[in-house]
C-alpha cells in the first residue's frame, strides 16, 4: 500500500477529521478510548482512508465517523447497518464499518441488527456501550441495569440486553467484546473483528461518565476479564457455555467469544461507471414478452 | 367498448371488449387472458387489459380480467362494458355459496353490450339468462370442467376447453397455428402427449360452441377476430415490468423492496434480472431496511431504486430526508394503491401525490415523476435514475395500480428507439480528484456538489443528514445553515431551468374546457377527449408527467388559456388541483373517483357535461354500484 511519503501512517488518520479540541464528548467518556483503538487498528491493518467507509448511528458515539479520516455517512436513527448492508454489498472492497452506541443499535435500531446477523454482510460493527441515551441527557437505554441485581422489574424497566447473546442467537458469525478502558486490547479485537469475512460484532463496553454512574470505569475494571487462551471461539456450544460460567460469577468476558466463518458467497463490484453499461443487451429482457 | 354499429346485426369485426371471470387462484382467469394475450400480439392485434379485478386474499375472492382487443392500439379500456363474457364457475364461488356457477354472470352480466356473447361453465347446471337473453345476448353454457374431468380424464385442461371455444366464438385462429405453437412453447418439455390432449381440449371446446350455433342456427356470434400482418414484432407487458425493464437499462444495479401489492413484481423482476446484468437485488426485512439498503448502495456509487405502495410509502417517509439532506441519490417508485392505511390493497387509486409532494419534516428537495401510461412506466424510469443521479435528491416515480397490473403490446422498437445510453452525472473519477480539499457539499451556483465514489484516493468524503458544512461536517451556526439550505434548494431551481418538462397537450387550449390529469386517467381523458369532440364539444387535454417541483412558469401561462380548469384524478381531494390551484393561484373544477374502479370515459364525459352545465365545482362520480355483491364481500390485506 502507498502513503503520501511525509505523513505517518498515524497521522493520516489525522486528517479531514474534525481537530482535536473540537471532539464533543465529555472529558472521560469512553468513546475516545474506541477512537485511538479504531485508529491503531487501521494502521496495523495498513488500510488507508479512502478504503473505509464508516457508517455513524445517532448518538454521541456516533460522532466519532467525524473524528477520523476515512469516508463517513451519518443517516437515521437506527440506521447504520442497513446502510452499512447496501454499501457493503454494492461495492465489496471497502472495508464497510457500522460505529453506533447502545441504543441506536438495540432499540430503535433493532430490526436492523438482528437481520444483519442473519444476513451476514461484510460489516464491522462497534457498539459503544454505555447503558444510557446521553446525548438526550441519561435516559435508559436497552442496556440499562448491566450488573445490577433485578430482582423484580417492570415493563418501564425491562433488564439488559445481550447484543453477545443476542448475536450468536440471530446467526451471527463473529461475536467480540471490548472494554474502551483498554484501548490496546479493543484494538486488537477490532483487527480482528475487521479481518472476519462476515458481519462481525464488537460490544464495547465504553463509560458515559456524566449519565452512567453505576457501570463507571472502576466499576467496569472490575468486572472485565479477558477470555482464557484456552477458549476456542469456533466452537458454539463452548461460547455458550463461556457467556454462561462469567454470567454466573458475574464478569463480563473479553475478547472473541464466538467465530465461526461460514462459506460467504463472494461477490463483485455492482457497475457503476458508464462504460460498464455500454455492452448492456437488451433482448434477453425482451424476449419473455413477445 | 363504443356501441357503434351494435345495435344491427353486423360482425364487429377486431373492436371489442372481452371480460373473463372465475374464481381467484381455482378457476385460472389470468391463464385464459394470457394465453389470448400472446396470441392476439402475435397475430397483429393490439390489447389492452388495465381493469384487473382481484382481491386481497390468495383464494376464493372474484377476480375478473377485461381485455380489449382492436386493429389499432385502444386509446383506453373504454366503459364497464364488455362485449364478450366468460365466466369460468363450475360450482360455487366459496365467497358467495347463494351463487352456484353464476357468480360472474351476476356481477357482469347486466353490464353486457346488448347483443353481446356469454360462455359459462355450465358443469353444475344451466343458468337462467333469459334476461340477458332478451336482450339479444347470445348464450352458450359450456360444461367445461365435465368434459375436462370425464371425457379427457384431467381437470387442468378445462381452461383449454374454454380457451377452443372462445377461438371458435371469434372464429380467430381457427387452424391452431397460433395456439398449437403456444402449447409446443409451453409444453413440449413435458411431453408431446400433453401438447395433444390440450389440442383435443380445444377441439371438444369448439365442438360445443358449434352444437350451440346449430341449434339456434346462428352462423356468426356478431363479433369476429382477424389476424393482421404482422409488421413488427411486439412485446405484451404490464407497467410494473416495463418500468423494471426501464430500470435496469437506466443502470440501475441495485433494487430493495419489501413485499406489497401491487409493487412486488418488479421486486419479483429485478430479482430475476439484475443478477444476469451485475447487479443485486434484495428483498428488505421491513420498508426501512430497504430503503436504507438502497442509501448505502447509492453513497457507495451505484445507481439504486425502491419499490412500494402507499403504506410502504408511508414507512420510509424518514429516509426521504435522509436522501435529501445527505445529497444521496435515490429512486422511489410508488405503484399507488387505494388508501388510506390499508385501504384497498388491490385497488387502483391516485393518492399518494400529497405524499410524494410534502412528505417527511423539512424541506426536503425531491423531484416528482408520474407515469400515465405504460410506455411512460418504462421512458420515466431513464428519466428518473438521470435526474435522481444530477440532483442527489429523493426522485420519486409514482405509478399506480391500474399501470403495475395492466398489460398493453408496444412494438419492440418502441423500447430500443427510448432506450437511452446510461451517463452518470458528477460522478467523480480519481483523475479529477487529485489535488487536497475535496469537499463533498462544495458551494456551487446550480447547488450541485459533485460526488465521490468512496474508495477513490483524494474523494475522502463526510456525508450526514444533520446540517452541516462544506467538508460535511456538523454544525448549526447560523450564516453557514442558510448557505447550504439554500444550496440544497438551488438545486431545484436548476432543475427547473435545465430539465423539468411541461405537461403533454393534446388539442389547441385556447378558449375550450381542459381535462387536466395525471397517472393513469390519462387513457380515460383521452378516449373521452375523442367521446367529446364527436359529441360537438371540444376540450384540450393536458397531462402531467413532471409534478415537483412544480413548473409554474410553464404550466400557469397555459393553464390561463382554457375556458374552464377541470381536474380528473382517482383521489378524494383532487390532490392535483390543490396543487395546481396553490401553485398557479387558479381555481380549479374537479371530477373525482375513489370507489376502487378505474375512470371509465363516460365518467369524465358525464362529469364534464355536468361541471359545464351547472357551474358545480366538485363532481363525485362512481356512485352507482358496480357489481352486485362485491362489496359485502370481507377481504383481508
Amino acid at each position: 500500500m502507498s502513503t503520501a511519503p511525509t505523513v505517518t501512517p498515524a497521522k493520516l488518520w489525522e486528517q479531514n477529521a474534525t481537530p482535536k479540541h473540537r471532539i464533543q464528548w465529555c472529558p472521560g467518556c469512553g468513546d475516545f478510548g474506541v477512537l485511538a483503538a479504531l485508529k491503531m487498528a487501521f494502521v496495523k491493518m495498513e488500510l488507508l482512508p479512502h478504503e473505509v467507509l464508516m457508517f455513524g448511528g445517532i448518538g454521541c458515539s456516533g460522532q466519532i465517523r467525524n473524528y477520523l479520516n476515512g469516508n463517513g455517512f451519518h443517516g437515521t436513527h437506527g440506521g447504520p447497518l442497513a446502510y452499512a448492508l447496501g454499501a457493503a454489498m454494492a461495492k465489496p472492497d471497502l472495508t464497510v464499518m457500522a460505529l453506533a452506541g447502545d441504543g441506536d443499535t438495540l432499540a430503535i435500531g433493532m430490526e436492523n441488527f438482528i437481520h444483519a446477523c442473519r444476513r451476514d454482510p461484510n460489516v464491522t460493527m462497534i457498539i459503544m456501550n454505555n447503558g444510557v441515551y446521553g446525548l438526550t441527557k441519561g435516559q435508559d437505554s436497552p442496556t440499562t441495569g448491566l450488573g445490577k441485581v433485578m430482582e423484580a422489574h417492570t415493563e418501564e424497566h425491562p433488564p439488559y440486553v445481550d447484543p453477545v447473546r443476542l448475536a450468536i442467537a440471530s446467526g451471527a458469525s463473529f461475536a467480540a467484546q471490548s472494554f474502551a478502558g483498554d484501548p490496546k486490547h479493543c484494538a486488537e479485537i477490532y483487527v480482528e473483528a475487521i479481518k472476519h469475512k462476515g458481519f462481525a460484532l464488537v460490544n464495547d463496553f465504553s463509560p458515559c461518565v456524566t449519565y452512567n454512574k453505576f457501570n463507571t470505569y472502576e466499576w467496569c475494571k472490575e468486572h472485565v476479564e479477558h477470555i482464557p487462551s484456552s477458549h476456542n471461539p469456533a466452537d458454539k456450544q463452548a461460547a455458550w457455555a463461556l457467556l454462561d460460567e462469567y454470567d454466573r460469577k458475574g464478569r463480563l468476558p473479553l475478547g472473541v467469544i464466538y467465530q465461526a466463518p461460514r462459506h460467504k458467497i463472494e461477490h463483485a463490484r455492482l457497475p457503476i461507471w458508464d462504460e460498464e453499461f455500454a455492452d448492456v443487451d437488451h433482448a434477453p429482457m425482451f424476449q419473455p414478452f413477445m | 367498448m363504443s356501441l357503434k354499429g351494435k345495435g344491427r346485426r353486423t360482425v364487429v369485426v377486431n373492436n371489442m371488449k372481452l371480460l373473463v371471470g372465475g374464481v381467484q387462484l381455482r378457476d385460472g382467469v389470468t391463464t385464459i387472458t394470457d394465453i389470448l394475450g400472446k396470441m392476439f400480439v402475435r397475430a397483429g392485434l393490439h390489447i389492452l387489459a388495465m381493469e384487473k379485478g382481484y382481491a386481497s386474499t390468495i383464494y376464493g375472492a372474484h377476480q375478473y380480467d377485461p381485455v380489449v382487443v382492436s386493429d389499432t392500439p385502444p386509446l383506453s379500456w373504454g366503459d364497464d362494458h364488455p362485449d364478450i363474457l366468460v365466466s369460468l364457475e363450475f360450482d360455487t364461488n366459496p365467497d358467495v355459496p347463494v351463487q352456484p356457477n353464476r357468480d360472474t354472470i351476476l356481477r357482469h352480466g347486466k353490464n353486457l353490450t346488448d347483443n353481446g356473447v356469454l360462455l359459462y361453465d355450465s358443469t353444475t347446471s344451466t343458468v337462467d339468462t333469459s334476461d340477458l337473453e332478451a336482450r339479444g345476448i347470445k348464450v352458450f353454457p359450456l360444461p367445461a370442467r365435465q368434459i375436462a374431468l370425464r371425457e379427457l380424464k384431467r381437470e387442468v385442461v378445462k381452461n383449454t376447453v374454454v380457451t377452443g371455444a372462445l377461438l371458435r366464438l371469434l372464429e380467430f385462429d381457427m387452424d391452431y397455428q397460433l395456439f398449437g405453437q403456444y402449447l409446443e412453447e409451453r409444453f413440449s418439455k413435458r411431453g408431446r402427449e400433453i401438447v395433444d390432449l390440450n389440442l383435443e381440449a380445444a377441439r371438444r371446446g369448439r365442438a360445443v360452441i358449434e352444437e350451440v350455433m346449430k341449434v339456434h342456427g346462428w352462423t356468426t356470434v356478431g363479433y369476429r377476430l382477424e389476424g393482421r400482418k404482422v409488421e413488427r414484432p411486439a412485446l405484451l407487458v404490464n407497467g410494473n415490468e416495463a418500468m423494471s425493464m426501464g430500470a435496469i437499462l437506466a443502470g440501475c444495479r441495485y433494487y430493495a423492496a419489501y413485499p406489497i401489492t401491487p409493487a412486488s413484481s418488479i421486486l419479483e423482476y429485478m430479482e430475476a434480472y439484475l443478477p444476469k446484468y451485475g447487479g443485486r437485488a434484495i428483498q428488505g426485512q421491513n420498508e426501512r431496511e430497504s430503503i436504507r439498503a438502497a442509501i448505502g448502495a447509492s453513497v457507495a456509487g451505484v445507481r439504486a431504486a425502491v419499490g412500494s405502495s402507499g403504506p410502504g410509502i408511508s414507512l420510509k417517509v424518514e429516509e426521504f430526508g435522509t436522501s435529501g439532506m445527505t445529497e444521496t441519490p435515490v429512486v422511489i417508485i410508488n405503484t399507488q394503491r387505494a388508501g388510506p392505511s390499508t385501504g384497498m390493497p388491490t385497488k387502483s387509486e391516485q393518492g399518494d401525490l400529497t405524499l410524494a409532494v410534502v412528505g417527511g419534516h423539512g424541506d426536503i428537495p425531491r423531484i416528482v415523476l408520474a407515469a400515465g401510461t405504460v410506455e411512460e412506466c418504462y421512458t420515466l424510469a431513464f428519466e428518473a435514475f438521470d435526474l435522481a443521479d444530477k440532483y442527489q435528491c429523493p426522485v420519486f416515480l409514482l405509478s399506480d395500480l391500474a399501470l403495475a397490473d395492466g398489460r398493453k403490446n408496444l412494438p419492440e422498437e418502441f423500447f430500443t428507439q427510448n432506450r437511452r445510453p446510461v451517463v452518470r452525472h458528477g460522478l467523480l473519477r480519481e483523475a479529477d480528484l487529485r489535488g487536497d480539499g475535496y469537499r463533498r457539499y462544495a458551494m456551487t451556483e446550480s447547488g450541485i456538489s459533485p460526488r465521490s465514489v468512496p474508495g477513490t484516493p483524494g474523494g475522502i468524503f463526510k456525508m450526514t443528514g444533520s446540517e452541516h458544512d462544506e467538508a460535511g461536517l456538523v454544525t448549526t451556526d447560523p450564516p453557514k445553515r442558510k448557505a447550504m439550505y439554500e444550496k440544497r434548494q438551488r438545486k431545484m431551481q436548476t432543475y427547473l431551468k435545465e430539465d423539468v418538462k411541461p405537461p403533454q397537450v393534446f388539442g389547441t387550449p385556447d378558449g375550450v374546457p381542459l381535462l387536466v390529469g395525471w397517472g393513469s386517467t390519462k387513457l380515460a381523458i383521452l378516449d373521452a377527449q375523442a367521446r367529446l369532440r364527436a359529441e360537438g364539444l371540444e376540450t384540450c387535454a393536458i397531462h402531467f408527467t413532471h409534478l415537483w417541483p412544480f413548473p409554474v412558469h410553464l404550466v400557469r401561462p397555459l393553464l390561463q388559456r382554457g375556458s374552464a380548469l377541470i381536474v380528473i384524478e382517482g383521489n378524494y381531494n383532487g390532490q392535483l388541483a390543490d396543487l395546481i390551484q396553490q401553485e398557479c393561484l387558479l381555481e380549479t373544477k374537479r371530477i373525482l373517483k375513489y370507489n376502487g374502479r378505474p375512470f371509465y370515459t363516460s365518467d369524465v364525459t358525464g362529469g364534464v357535461r355536468q361541471l359545464l352545465a351547472n357551474g358545480t365545482r366538485v363532481v363525485r362520480v362512481g356512485e352507482r354500484a358496480p357489481e352486485v355483491m362485491l362489496e359485502t364481500v370481507p377481504e383481508g390485506d
